[in-house]
């Protein structure tokens, strides 16, 4: 071990306590599920935890299926073939990410209500009345229709990424056995890509078991809502946690059919030179049925909720105060700012910590760290209130020393709301900052030691000014999932504090639906353009 | 003795073989030393543990009466004074020519950093290159830079990585006599690994062959023509032309 931790010091020392404070919140949730049980978990345990599990089972597989079968055929479509508006479509279909599902949801809902835009021009121009039960969204499809829409980039991202970077001789070898496009795709391109289709799916997946947004506004009962109900409307903290315990083994059991799907394949090139795949040159009725596919997936998925969400500001534009408005945005920024800054600076420490020391106990405690991904807001939620009111409890004679009357003074403050965020979204720092590392390697890092620099001052002179790249992907990806975020700021904000997030849902539940634009159009428009920066303008063309 | 290695033994983390075992040898100032082996001989091996990349297990690394390590010291890399030049080059991307080698001598005065900067530049005939980007120069330029990077702190000892792996066969001959002229001007001791024996013979004063992490040979390029004490297998002509008639 020793040997094992030469030229660790300090480095090693900041390493460990960032990735003890990130794991430990998950223990209270772990431990709680041990406390004895209550009347209202006896019940919900008899009565509904089984209706949990399965509305959460039937939301997700239909999700990872639809969004597998749009993902992949446009990924397909877009690295295979030459068509109309193929080098818009190919970074525009990323765009629906940038649109929080919440914010689909009450977006369509709105679209296709009885005071709708459809049912409107139905009545009013064409004279029809429907039965508004056909246009009723708000149940179990309705949800599966949102996520597919809005989740459905990140399968498809991922296989196109996988595709593109496959050798032409691959499909090419298939192609000279004989074997025409479909027959490829299902017996060439579908095994190969299977890792990277599951490591898509299992992404949507874990937002959807993560989302509050959608299924609170659309009346569906999930371990989330609950999570929720359960401590604000029976003021049961013991019942959340076990029910955010329920849900954290939930969690781990997809992980763990994750990793038995993805299977030890791992395929690899056998040799590094690459060549991209030429495309083929689609005409006619086929070109134009799959510009029309691309087209119409991109709209649902974007412009149709976008032109509804302009058009809700236009009506509503000056009815709430600027300067309430302004304080929203600083909000936002502020805690996205702070929290994206601290994850950013921790992830630097902990992934030199990592790069720095051999052994598979230190390579394996950063993926530790990292679970607070797959981990629901509301579970981290639960978990950082139950270690600040601990805190706060164990830190009252230092309160009373300096005068402080009240008992709780770091859980009703921003620090908590600052450190689940930091939990939660720690891993999307951290993959962006530790995949920098790999790509700069070792080499510069002695090079400079070997010139008589040490450590601490190699690591400002030469590492950082190389990871710059990883840096600022690593703070926007974080700023713009913290903007986006929910549950975790519901639940934890201080009194009177809102963000753009909080404003936006709080207007859509309480059916304001077009006040609610405003704020919303601000997050989809940073995120998007956040989106274009990183897909158009930072990715090389590979074809 | 300039530089004294003794008994080093090495293995790496979860792996039971030793990937260097009781390795021991002693260097003149000013001497070329080429280690030659195969990939896998633990000839890269040796220069990570001489740099203080790595720990040895055992055994001990003296420059000049001052101990690098053994059972009881561990120098840190840095405090070595040992210069390196990386199979890769390893030159900083985001500086200049001129950055990269200043960037270890900051202890010397603005002016005399000026002056070495001006001569090492000479040394490897690259004056008007100061200001480039590492991008902006051919692989057999970028090499010259990442010497004199390793030279200009006046290193004890300096170790080469597969110095010619990178470069096309007609430049490699054309670098193999400018770098033995570099490291003789400068009198600068020098270890390179390679597993090219041509490489060897024409830049090494002495060559150490490694086989499985033993010293297997040693002795000057002179001494050691035409000794293969482990012939390469040779195909045999029947086999060939059983192959040929079953083409």
């Amino acid at each position: 071990m020793q040997r094992r931790l030469a030229n660790v010091n300090g480095w090693t020392v900041s390493a460990a306590i960032i990735m003890i404070l990130l794991f430990l919140p998950n223990i209270t949730i772990v431990t709680g599920i041990f406390s004895p049980s209550n009347e209202n978990w006896v019940h919900m345990k008899e009565f509904v935890l089984g209706s949990f599990i399965r509305t959460s089972l039937i939301l997700i597989s239909a999700t990872a299926i639809l969004t597998i079968s749009i993902g992949l055929s446009l990924a397909w479509l877009i690295t295979q073939y030459q068509f109309p508006l193929r080098g818009f479509l190919k970074w525009a279909l990323i765009l629906p990410l940038s649109i929080p599902p919440f914010i689909g949801a009450y977006t369509y809902h709105g679209i296709v209500n009885y005071t709708g835009v459809i049912q409107t021009t139905l009545r009013d121009q064409f004279d029809m009345v429907l039965n508004p039960a056909h246009f009723d969204i708000m149940n179990l499809p309705g949800a599966i229709f949102i996520y597919t829409m809005f989740l459905y980039p990140y399968v498809y991202t991922i296989t196109r990424v996988f595709l593109s970077q496959q050798s032409a001789s691959l499909i090419e070898s298939a192609r000279m056995l004989g074997k025409g496009p479909w027959r490829t795709f299902f017996q060439v391109v579908i095994p190969i890509s299977r890792v990277s289709i599951i490591g898509g799916a299992s992404l949507v997946v874990l937002e959807v078991l993560n989302d509050y947004g959608v299924v609170k506004y659309f009346g569906i009962q999930t371990f989330t809502t609950a999570i929720f109900q359960t401590w604000f409307g029976l003021g049961d903290i013991e019942s959340s946690i076990k029910l955010a315990a329920s849900l954290m083994g939930f969690v781990i059991f997809i992980l763990v059919i994750e990793k038995v799907l993805r299977g030890r394949r791992q395929y690899s090139y056998s040799t590094t030179k690459v060549r991209p795949l030429p495309l083929i040159q689609l005409k006619g009725w086929k070109a134009g049925l799959v510009t029309t596919y691309g087209l119409m997936i991109l709209s649902l998925g974007f412009f149709i909720p976008i032109a509804q969400l302009i058009d809700w500001m236009i009506l509503t534009f000056g009815t709430i105060p600027m300067d309430e408005f302004l304080t929203y945005v600083k909000n936002s920024v502020l805690v996205a700012g702070i929290s994206a800054t601290a994850i950013i600076i921790f992830a630097l420490i902990v992934g030199n910590f990592s790069r720095l020391v051999q052994g598979k106990v230190a390579k394996l405690l950063p993926k530790l760290s990292i679970l607070g991904y797959s981990i629901p807001g509301a579970v981290i939620a639960v978990a950082v209130v139950t270690a600040f009111i601990a805190l706060d409890r164990f830190l009252v004679p230092l309160y009373q020393m300096i005068g402080i009357t009240t008992t709780l003074v770091l859980s009703v403050s921003l620090i908590m709301l600052i450190s689940a965020y930091i939990i939660r979204f720690f891993a999307i720092g951290y993959n962006s900052i530790e995949s920098g590392y790999d790509k700069i390697g070792t080499d510069f890092r002695d090079a400079s030691r070997l010139l008589g620099v040490g450590v601490t001052k190699t690591f400002f002179k030469v590492d950082v000014p190389m990871l710059k790249g990883a840096i600022i992907s690593g703070f926007i990806l974080v700023f713009i999932d913290i903007l986006k975020e929910i549950p975790l700021t519901l639940i934890l904000r201080p009194f009177n504090f809102d963000t753009l997030s909080t404003k936006a849902f709080q207007y859509a539940s309480d059916e304001k639906i077009m006040e609610a634009s405003q704020a919303s159009l601000l997050i989809v428009g940073i995120s998007a353009l956040a989106i274009v920066v990183f897909y158009k303008f930072l990715e090389k063309e590979p074809d | 003795m300039f530089i004294s290695i003794q008994n080093v033994c090495f293995s790496y983390p979860n792996t039971g073989k030793p990937a260097l075992d009781q390795f021991s040898m002693n260097i003149e100032k000013g001497e070329v030393i080429s280690i030659l082996g195969r990939s896998g001989s633990g000839k890269s091996t040796i220069l990570r543990l001489l740099a203080g990349l790595e720990k040895p297990t055992e055994g001990s690394l003296t420059i000049q009466d001052e101990v690098l390590f053994d059972g009881n010291t561990f120098l840190q890399p840095e405090k070595r004074g040992i210069g390196m030049v990386f199979q890769d080059y390893a030159l900083f991307p985001h500086m200049t020519v001129g950055e990269n080698i200043l960037f270890g001598l900051f202890q010397l005065k603005k002016s005399d950093k000026k002056k070495r900067l001006q001569e090492v530049l000479e040394l490897v005939e690259l004056q008007d290159y100061e200001k480039r980007y590492p991008h902006q120069l051919s692989g057999g330029q970028q090499q010259r830079v990442a010497i004199a990077r390793a030279i200009a702190p006046n290193p004890h000892l300096i170790l080469l990585d597969e110095p010619f792996s990178n470069l096309d066969a007609e430049l490699q001959v054309k670098i193999r006599k400018d770098l033995r002229e570099i490291l003789k001007k400068a009198n600068i001791t020098s270890i390179f690994v390679t597993h090219d024996e041509n490489d060897a013979h024409a830049l090494a004063d002495r060559i150490v062959k490694l086989k499985d992490g033993c010293i297997d040979l040693i002795g000057r390029p002179c001494d050691l023509i035409g000794i293969h004490p482990h012939p390469v297998p040779q195909v045999t002509p029947m086999i060939e032309e059983r192959e040929l008639m079953s083409v």
